[in-house]
């Protein structure tokens, strides 16, 4: 708008003024204030949109509760979701106990004499997570400090999104790695029968995990203000002390919810798993047996879930394991949840709170750094050396950190970010050999016919042609059922309401949405969308299912996207007579566009790459022919993947090709997301 | 009067990027004085304080030529110890910006990132320091209750006691009383004549009342330059510059 048309009209506009806040839409609080103290300009058009008034005021009305029909999708999705496990758990709780069922030491469902005991189950998911922990904590807050305090601008412009990578990597793709190369590793080094061992999956896990540590502990820690560290620097502390002192305990409660939420990927994780435990269900003996095989809960529904009859006491069992998994991983969220809004309330005002978590918040680092001293050299000289040397190295880091009080700042700063460096480094390491193993393993594969093919001999030979379009038909689905949902929910989130009791519930429900692990959607979608419904194993139910999926992210990008729209923009649309839903569709949406296309990407990435919710709703391992309708079931890339690695011998060749192929699918997708947010300078963090 | 200048600058130019933000300033700081830099805002007040203890360095892009030498030794060089120099060059931020620990380790931290770890002589620092800070009184029964509990003025004493836990040589302050209310102002004023015998002192600040108040000698900045440095008595009477003379009677613009 340009200053003539606010000189031409200086008057304030009295009717004008009481119109804006008469407007059928409770507005925003702090917005409303501000469009009264703006109402001094209006604008030319006015009368025109006076005589509107009243068709406007009820597309109005229509408008939100179209945008409020979508918003509540979410919550109905996660109680249907609740609700349909439940139903089918019932009758296995009902015959088993639910305490028998969850402490009962045998699982053995298939056995001559039926055992429904699921606590190896929840062992193997407590002690591979746990482990998975240990690894990915020490590194995932190392590379976080290197992040945000130490890398260079141009370096940090490269690491960043190279660590945010891993995050786009399919599981199905870190599960076939590890089945190919890491247990092989593990077996080789620790001279045992197999490599598929807790260790294994823990490891993997760990890697999965990092990309979650490593992003929303970068956020917090670059969101300790900038003051304090200007405090710390002022009285002669090192680079180090600041970040010790000062830098890590303030930014300890993102640090922690980063933890959490690397917890529950790892915890709701499923065919990596699969492809590296070893999948036997049993307790390790002795308990820290870290060359035990395991098996956990989502490993459980994976396996069995296409074996149990529909019906059978199996199957109300495997929906009973589903349930005790949805239990935890919403706890777990949970948790998150209410540490990141701590912090929001503690950022926004409320000067008085913050000793507390910061008191503890020490005590955390205290305990952290030694794990971190310890696990990070340890880590990186097992991997270069033998363990001998691992062990030698670890004591004089140990004796270090027992000395280092008397070691001088500007040593133990030299330490310290000796450490944090490497591990950055060990990240990006990691990175770069599984980058470089299913590339160069996988680029001999590729050809025409690979890609254009339906396979033979069992995917030996032939290509993976239909699979290609299978998981494009699967995105495509997904993306159309989501995103108009996902829109219509943040805009309601964002333009139409304040903040309340509605969109808590709201938001809630898409965060519990997002922090459901993906086969327990594959076990709804089937429950539901196949058996309820009555679609059959279908392209369509894979599409629903993946789109519910997704959803959240979608909700989540596009609300940050609004979010980052100053409301002056908002105010200089209001202040000129616009509707809201003018001011939404003409200059709100117009400038989240990046925003949305960037979580769109995201989530076509991640529909891509998941494999756990269309395993029982949509794909089959063979089929010459296209889908000619979406109620037919169709194959997937994934899936493929998953089927050629572990039930196809002598597939090396295709295995590897099918694996780059989905790589550099889900990888493009996320390189261009990663492009899009740089070019337009928004932080979404996913 | 150069002579036993404790700061020294020579031809300071400091550039954020394209932006020459100091231009050729030539300054001597005396010891046990108060200094008052003032003028317009973005004249280059802070950038200019912040060269003296480096804070700069925190700031990409930052370029600056010419000398500065603290006690007659250069500190702009890459070999410089930017952390000891921060520890005998105190600093006061313009917002207070204490720790959100207690207000014991808002004025341990110092010392104890300087390795002391005796708990008696930490305890002895900490209340020399607030009753050098003159928060002594106000804070003594409740040591370990959070900094974030004290009013504004008491967090910026809070701070200064912070800065004195050092013992630095020098203390900077950049406007240490543009968020406080006139009570607290004038403590924190009284409290800076009271730290003139033990400190050099080098305060920021927009308020041309507070310098004739509080400081021995005032520099007068305008777009990045020093257009006239002199004992605060001479500045305020009689200043040589028109512009000085502008901006002191508030005929500006
Ligand atoms: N971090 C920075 N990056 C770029 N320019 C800056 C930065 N800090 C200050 N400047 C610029 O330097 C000039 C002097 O700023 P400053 O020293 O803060 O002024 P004062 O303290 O006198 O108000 C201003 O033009 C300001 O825009
Ligand atoms: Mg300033």
């Amino acid at each position: 708008m340009d200053s003539d048309s606010f000189q031409r009209s200086r008057e304030p506009d009295i009717v004008h003024r009481a119109e804006m806040s008469d407007t059928p839409v409770q507005a925003h609080s702090v917005f409303s204030g501000l469009s009264l103290a703006a109402g001094y300009a209006h604008s030319p058009f006015q009368s025109g949109i006076a005589a509107l008034r009243d068709p406007g005021r009820l597309r109005e009305s229509a408008m939100k509760h179209l945008w409020f029909s979508t918003a509540i999708v979410s919550v109905l999705a996660i109680l249907l979701i609740i609700v349909f496990l439940i139903i089918d758990a019932y009758p296995i709780f009902a015959a088993v106990g639910v305490y028998d069922f969850i402490a009962g030491r045998v699982w053995d469902p298939a056995g001559a004499a039926p055992a429904y005991g699921i606590l190896p189950l929840i062992a193997g998911t407590l002690l591979v997570t746990f482990g998975a922990m240990v690894f990915a904590i020490p590194l995932g807050i190392g590379s976080a400090v290197f992040l945000a305090e130490l890398a260079p601008p141009q370096v940090r412009a490269v690491a960043k999104p190279a660590i945010e990578l891993l995050a786009g990597i399919p599981s199905v793709v870190y599960g076939f790695f590890g089945l190919i190369v890491l247990t092989n590793w593990l077996r080789i080094t620790f001279d045992i029968a197999s490599g598929e061992t807790w260790l294994a999956a823990s490891l993997l896990l760990g890697i999965m995990a990092l990309p979650t540590i490593v992003s929303v502990s970068d956020d917090a820690i670059r969101a300790v203000p900038r003051s304090y560290r200007e405090g710390s620097f002022a009285v002669g502390a090192t680079h180090w002390q600041t970040i010790r002192s000062v830098v890590l305990p303030a930014a300890i409660s993102g640090i922690t919810a980063a933890i959490i939420l690397g917890m529950g990927r790892a915890i709701g994780e499923t065919m990596a798993v699969i492809m590296v435990a070893g999948n036997a269900a049993i307790i390790p003996d002795p308990i820290t047996n870290a060359l035990s095989p395991v098996r956990t809960l989502t490993g459980t529904l994976g396996i069995e879930m296409g074996e149990a009859a529909v019906g059978s006491a199996h199957y109300h069992a495997l929906f009973g394991v589903a349930v005790v998994l949805l239990a935890i991983t919403l706890a777990v969220n949970m948790c998150a949840r209410m540490i990141l809004q701590r912090i929001q309330e503690r950022h926004e005002g409320a000067a008085g709170a913050g000793y507390g978590p910061i008191r503890a918040g020490i005590d955390l680092i205290r305990l952290y750094t030694p794990i971190f001293l310890l696990i990070v050299p340890s880590g990186l000289l097992a991997v270069a050396a033998d363990l001998r040397t691992a062990a030698l190295a670890l004591a004089v880091v140990l004796g270090f950190f027992l000395l280092r009080e008397r070691v001088s700042p500007k040593i133990s700063q030299k330490i310290a970010f000796g450490l944090i460096t490497s591990s950055a480094l060990i990240v990006l390491l990691i990175l770069g050999i599984i980058l470089f193993d299913i590339i160069s393993n996988g680029l001999p594969a590729l050809s025409w016919e690979f890609l254009t093919e339906p396979p033979r001999n069992l995917g030996r030979e032939g290509g993976i042609g239909p699979a290609i379009l299978g998981t494009l038909y699967l995105i495509g689905g997904a993306i159309l059922v989501a995103l108009p949902i996902g829109i219509g929910a943040a805009i309601y989130l964002n333009e139409y309401t304040t903040e309340g009791r509605v969109t808590r519930t709201i938001r809630a429900g898409a965060d519990l949405l997002n922090g459901t692990p993906s086969i327990v959607f594959g076990l709804f979608g089937f429950a539901f969308l196949v058996l309820f419904l009555n679609l059959g194993v279908s392209l369509l139910a894979g599409q629903i299912t993946l789109g519910l999926m997704i959803l959240p992210t979608i909700i989540r990008t596009t609300e940050e996207a609004l979010k980052a729209i100053p409301d002056s923009l908002r105010e200089g649309s209001l202040a000129l007579g616009a509707t809201r839903w003018q001011t939404i569709s003409r200059v709100i949406l117009p400038s989240a566009v990046p925003g949305i296309l960037t979580g769109t990407i995201l989530s076509i990435g991640r529909a891509a790459g998941e494999t756990a919710p269309i395993l029982f709703t949509a794909v089959v391992f063979s089929r010459r022919l296209l889908p000619t309708s979406v109620f037919e079931p169709v194959m997937a890339l994934p899936y493929h993947l998953f089927i050629l690695a572990t039930n196809v011998p002598g597939a090396e060749r295709n295995q590897y090709g099918t694996a780059l192929v989905l790589l550099m699918l889900v990888v493009g997708v996320y390189l261009t997301a990663i492009l899009i947010r740089n070019r337009y300078q928004k932080t979404v963090t996913w | 009067m150069e002579n036993n200048a404790i700061l020294k600058t020579e031809n300071l130019n400091l550039y954020y990027g394209g932006n020459h933000a100091l231009v050729d300033i030539t300054v001597g700081i005396r010891k046990n004085r108060v200094t008052a830099l003032i003028g317009p805002s973005g004249c280059g007040k802070s950038t200019l304080l912040r060269c003296f203890n480096r804070l700069n360095d925190l700031i990409e892009n930052v370029q600056v030529d010419g000398t500065i030498l603290f006690n007659g030794r250069p500190i702009t060089g890459n070999d410089m110890d930017v952390v000891d120099l921060r520890k005998r060059i105190g600093m006061v931020f313009q917002k207070p910006n204490p720790f959100p620990t207690s207000i014991y380790e808002n004025v341990a931290y110092g010392p104890r990132v300087h390795g002391i770890r005796d708990q008696q002589r930490l305890n002895a620092i900490v209340e020399r320091s607030l009753k050098d800070a003159a928060l002594w009184g106000e804070v003594k029964d409740r040591l370990h209750a959070s900094a974030m509990s004290l009013s504004g003025g008491q967090q910026q004493r809070l701070c200064i006691a912070r800065t004195l836990a050092v013992e630095p040589e020098i203390i900077l302050m950049d406007e240490p009383c543009s968020a406080l209310d006139p009570i607290a102002t004038a403590r924190i004023e009284n409290l800076i004549h009271a730290l003139k015998k033990k400190y050099t002192v080098v305060i920021v600040t927009h308020n041309m009342q507070q310098a004739a108040r509080v400081s021995d000698c005032t520099g007068f900045m305008y777009l990045g330059r020093l257009i006239e440095f002199g004992e605060t008595g001479l500045i305020f009477e009689s200043p040589r510059a028109e512009l000085t003379n502008n901006y002191i009677t508030g005929r500006f613009g």
